[in-house]
């Protein structure tokens, strides 16, 4: 649903990412969750208690609440992380679980 | 463990202004960010791995203020020691910090140590805020200038204060359609108390620019207006907002609701006071300044000794302010390492105060206007969430407080407030309020949340491996952090 700017994306180099076992592609140099964001993916978690979906909210480092499990390891930050080829991302349910890196 | 004289947490304008004074002054300071570069958020620089051929800068002014702090800030990079990529996660007697290194951290000794973290977004809960898709400007402006995505296609931008006008016409020039700004403070009080804007004028153009643009583009001003909530089926999909009176309490029979994809909310800044209360410096609460901040002197140190303030973190007064209070902290701390006589320090301090004051009070009526009002505290339903990470309802946030936990601290124990990942970051301002106006107390009453380190997330493994004390292997980590 959303629109890349094609002047900023025209001469980067494309990422390939995991996301739940589909892959998605990304920018060098973007967050996860922007990567995410871009291929229309905002709902980055279920929270433990209400099993509510959550996304992007502070987009600094500062709310956690786009924590996801990423290359195994979970409670990440989307909004902090880089994107890398391969990178094994994964919709965090509950506190999350440690799994196996990709 | 590394030593250094002069140590500042914090690239933004206020740090990266006080490397400055205190590299002309010849010393030799270290700069600690979180982030990849320099520019903190305001003048967030888009990651270098991109190869991309620049684009338009989307707002003028403040991208050519950044640029010109930069220019300054490379012109003596040569002595300043800039480690990227570190968080201090924690700090420990005699201004021993505890550094993030990649999987691994360090401890630096400060002799002289400026906090400068910033500020963060103030966004109090509302039906519908955790819903995806609900997200503050100031992420919808990361995402623009920095990460080549756009946040929406149909967006709203709500809250008060002249940094919406500056996001939405970032949003509009990238290609997303603003379908309004929502400003909670009427045109009518705006005209009441505008005159005492007029006490900077360049920054009252600056901000009758952005409304201009704005007009130009057709997007409408909703003033006197508030976001009373959000809804959709797992992400966001319609807003409410309702004209209110000037205790921003919605009426009820006056209210609209938009169809949207994206909603970015904020109602001014919170200082970041973490790494304050690690150093053990006295806060004290400030309605204008954005909440609790360290008490500094006139320049900038804190009650603890050697330990200084300024920018956002010291008191939100946005990044013109941040740079002169950078400035007079480099200055003091120079002073007090002897690089600068009394003579060089009063010379060199006199303008940057003149500045300052003009400044505050051009801030000092924007304040007043974007003051946080009660009618914010009383959005929320019984099952409304308040604190994110614990799922906290409003319900049981109030059973804690009518059984007599009256302070934050005490209502944390009893409902777990505060107690998840963000540490109260995001809940403690909006239920510090709350609590306020439950039980009749006065704001400068309260107490923050205690902090405790680690204050970022660390692993247990990451814990068990600190960097050798060989000094060499230090010292080749620098050499690669510089490069």
């Amino acid at each position: 649903m959303t629109i890349n700017h094609s002047e900023i994306t025209s001469s980067a180099r494309r990422v390939l990412i995991h996301v739940d076992g589909k892959p998605i592609e990304a920018w060098e140099g973007q967050t996860v969750a922007a990567a995410l964001w871009s291929a229309g993916r905002r709902q980055l978690r279920r929270t433990s208690r209400f099993e509510q979906p959550r996304g992007l909210f502070c987009g600094m480092g500062v709310c956690f609440d786009c924590l996801m499990q990423i290359n195994g390891r979970p409670n990440v930050q989307a909004c902090r992380i880089e994107v890398e080829d391969a990178m094994d991302v994964r919709t965090q349910q509950g506190p999350g679980t440690w799994g196996e890196a990709s | 463990m590394m030593r250094r004289d002069a140590v500042i947490i914090g690239a933004g304008p206020a740090g990266m202004s006080a490397a400055i004074a205190m590299a002309e002054a010849g010393l030799k300071p270290t700069v600690i960010d979180e982030n990849a570069q320099t520019g903190g958020q305001i003048y967030r620089q888009r990651p270098s791995t991109r190869n991309h051929r620049a684009a338009p800068s989307h707002n003028g002014v403040v991208a050519d203020r950044g640029a010109d702090l930069r220019r300054r800030f490379d012109a003596v990079s040569d002595r300043i020691e800039l480690l990227c990529n570190r968080q201090v996660w924690g700090i420990f007697e005699s201004n021993r910090l505890a550094v993030t290194a990649p999987h691994r951290w360090q401890m630096i000794e400060a002799e002289h140590l400026l906090l400068a973290p910033g500020a963060y977004e103030y966004v109090p809960p509302f039906p519908g805020w955790t819903l995806p898709g609900v997200l503050t400007p100031g992420a919808a402006q990361i995402m623009t200038k920095t990460q080549a995505v756009l946040p929406g296609q149909r967006v709203l931008v709500a809250g008060t204060g002249p940094f919406l006008l500056v996001v939405a016409a970032a949003l509009h020039e990238a290609g997303v359609n603003v379908l309004g700004v929502v400003e909670a403070v009427s045109r009518a009080e705006l005209l009441r108390c505008g005159w005492r804007l007029f006490a900077d004028l360049g920054l009252l153009r600056e901000g009758g620019g952005y409304l201009r643009k704005l007009r130009r583009a057709g997007i409408p001003i909703y003033d006197g207006r508030i976001i009373v909530g959000a809804s959709g089926d797992g992400e966001v999909s319609h807003v409410k907002f309702a004209a209110c009176d000037r205790s921003w309490r919605p009426k009820k029979n006056r209210s609209q609701v938009i169809e949207v994809d994206t909603l970015c909310v904020g109602y001014g800044f919170v200082p970041r006071t973490e790494l304050a209360q690690l150093a053990g410096c006295q806060l004290r609460w400030s309605n204008e300044l954005g909440g609790w901040i360290p008490l500094i002197d006139a320049g900038q140190q804190t009650t603890v000794r050697g330990v200084w303030a300024a920018g956002d973190g010291a008191g939100v007064a946005g990044a013109l302010v941040a740079q002169e209070e950078g400035t007079l902290a480099g200055l003091a701390m120079a002073r007090q390492l002897g690089a600068i006589d009394d003579d060089c320090f009063e010379a060199r301090r006199r303008p940057v105060v003149r500045r300052l004051a003009r400044l505050r009070r051009f801030r000092a009526a924007l304040d007043s206007l974007s003051r946080i009002r009660v009618g914010l505290d009383e959005l929320c339903t019984d099952e409304t969430i308040v604190c994110r990470c614990e799922e906290l309802t409003q319900t049981e946030i109030d059973k804690g407080i009518d059984a007599g936990n009256n302070d934050l601290r005490s209502l944390k124990v009893a409902t777990r407030l505060g107690m998840g990942p963000c540490q109260g970051r995001m809940c403690a301002p909006a239920m510090a309020r709350h609590l306020a106006w439950r039980t009749g107390q006065a704001m400068d009453q309260s107490t923050p949340l205690q902090v405790r380190p680690p204050i970022v997330p660390l692993t247990l493994g990451d814990l068990a491996e600190p960097v050798s004390m060989d000094l060499p292997v230090q010292e080749q980590m620098l050499r690669e952090t510089i490069a």
